[in-house]
Parts: structure tokens; sequence; C-alpha cells
């Protein structure tokens, strides 16, 4: 067999399994079984899996807001009614 | 996420292993008269010589894909280096030896003439160890290495050149 025909059968065979490979790699693009699981960029627990926070409760009572907060609601989850520490009414009759 | 890289990755892969194959049977084949029913010595050598522009585009492009790929997260240096990636530390660090290795062979058969016949033979012959390494990094690596007819081609391959390289060392140029 000439030389030029061993270089062309080697050229086509490299060329048929490269074609077929990524034939193959397109059409199963993720292994389970792969013995190599690379990890996933940018996945720390915490950037996985952000949790909802809310706002530091600002007390206005006697108190200015601060200057980033001027204009803008604030939430308060503080109960409006509250008990005070004072002893309880027992006499409420007065002549 | 864009796939392209991690296809051309393993495609290419898969492909420099059957260039390296070639390139080694026909390597082995200049010193046994096994393929002497295919073509006669200068045919091979032609063949032998012309194989290295084969794998190394293929070696190249698998290499740069995977730097290129962010799924993988090979950094360039690892490339070069081994064992430095985060993970499979064995698996890709035994391929970028391998390619080292291959890098080394191939300078000094570019120049040969200037060196040391013997030292270039000691040095060619690590082509074989150098395959070796090749072939741990696609068993350990290869995530395509559990399809049955991949993994086949591939055993069927290192199993043949391992039988042709080890009658080259124990018996020599083999009889017809």
């Amino acid at each position: 067999m000439p030389a030029w025909a061993l270089k062309l059968g080697s050229v086509l065979t490299t060329l048929l399994v490269l074609v077929g490979s990524a034939d193959y790699a397109a059409s199963h693009l993720k292994n389970a079984h792969a013995p190599l699981q690379p990890p996933v960029a940018g996945t720390t627990p915490a950037a996985a899996a952000p949790t909802a926070t809310l706002p530091p409760l600002v007390p206005l009572r006697g108190r200015t807001r601060p200057p980033s907060a001027q204009g803008t609601p604030i939430p308060s989850l503080q109960p409006s009614v509250r008990t005070a520490d004072l002893p309880p009414l027992t006499f409420t009759h007065t002549s | 996420m864009d796939t392209t890289f991690w296809i051309v990755a393993r495609a290419t892969g898969l492909a420099a292993y059957v260039a390296i194959c070639i390139s080694i049977l026909s390597g082995v084949a200049l010193r046994t008269s096994v393929l002497d029913f295919v073509a006669k010595n200068r045919a091979m050598r032609s063949l032998h010589d012309f194989s290295a522009w084969i794998w190394i585009p293929l070696g190249v492009a698998h290499v740069v894909a995977l730097v290129l790929d962010r799924t993988a997260r090979i950094a360039p240096l690892d490339a070069l280096v081994p064992f430095r990636t985060d993970y499979g530390q064995l698996a890709i660090g035994l391929g970028t030896l391998s390619l080292d290795l291959f890098a080394v062979i191939l300078v000094t058969s570019w120049v040969r003439r200037r060196m040391d016949d013997g030292l270039w033979r000691a040095i060619h012959r690590a082509s074989y160890i150098a395959f070796a390494l090749l072939f741990l990094h696609s068993f350990l690596a290869g995530t395509d290495f559990d399809a049955p007819v991949i993994s086949s081609i591939s055993w069927a391959a290192a199993a043949g050149l391992g039988i042709l390289a080890v009658s080259r060392v124990l018996w020599g140029r083999l009889p017809e």
C-alpha cells in the first residue's frame, strides 16, 4: 500500500472518530456516571440559598430617621398596644 | 450555558487518542514485521512522520477547549504543570504529564540530527510510557469511556499496542 493511502486512511479514520464522538457528546451532554464531576462554579452554600432578611426595625418615637431612610416608608412590626410597667388598677371610683 | 467547548473537548480528546494510537502503531511497525502485509517500511515511516500532524492539532484543541470551558475549570497552568487542579488531580494530572512527555518526544524528534542517537532513542522510547499515561488519563477522566463502543475501541487499541510493545521488547523484530 502506498504512503499516501496510509496517510489518507489515517486522516479519514481520525475524522470519522472526531465527527462520531462530537455527535455522541452532543447527544449525551451530561453523563451521570462520568468519573469526574467538577464542582459547579459559584455555588457556595451562602450563594446557593440566599435567605430573605428584613431590614432592622427603626423605632421612630423620640428619634429621627436616618438620612438614607428619609421619605421612604419604614415597616414596623411592633405592636401598637402595649402593657405598661405600672401596678394594675384596683379602685376606679372617685367622689 | 454554552456547551460548545465541552463537546469540542470530548470529541478532540477521543480523536487525539486514536491519532496517537496510529502514530505509535506505525512506529512499532517500523521495528517489527507485523504490518508488512499492509505496507513496506518506507511507507510506514512516512505515515509515522505524518501522524504527528494529525494528533498535534487535536491535542492542542482538546487542551484549549478544556481551558475555555467553564465547567471543566482547568486553568492554563494546569495544562502544563501536572497535579495542580482542585479536583481529579490524578486523572487530569496523568493527562498533563502525558502531554508534556509527548511534547518532549516531538521536539527531540525535530532536532534529532543535532542529538546523540542513544539519547534520542531513550527519549523516543518514553512514548510507550506517555501512551500508558494517556490511556490511564482517558480511563480515569474520560466522560465517554463507559460507552460500550468507545470503551471497546479504546481497550482494543491499548491492548493491541501493549502486546506489540511487549513483543518488541522481548523478541525484537518479530518473525514474518
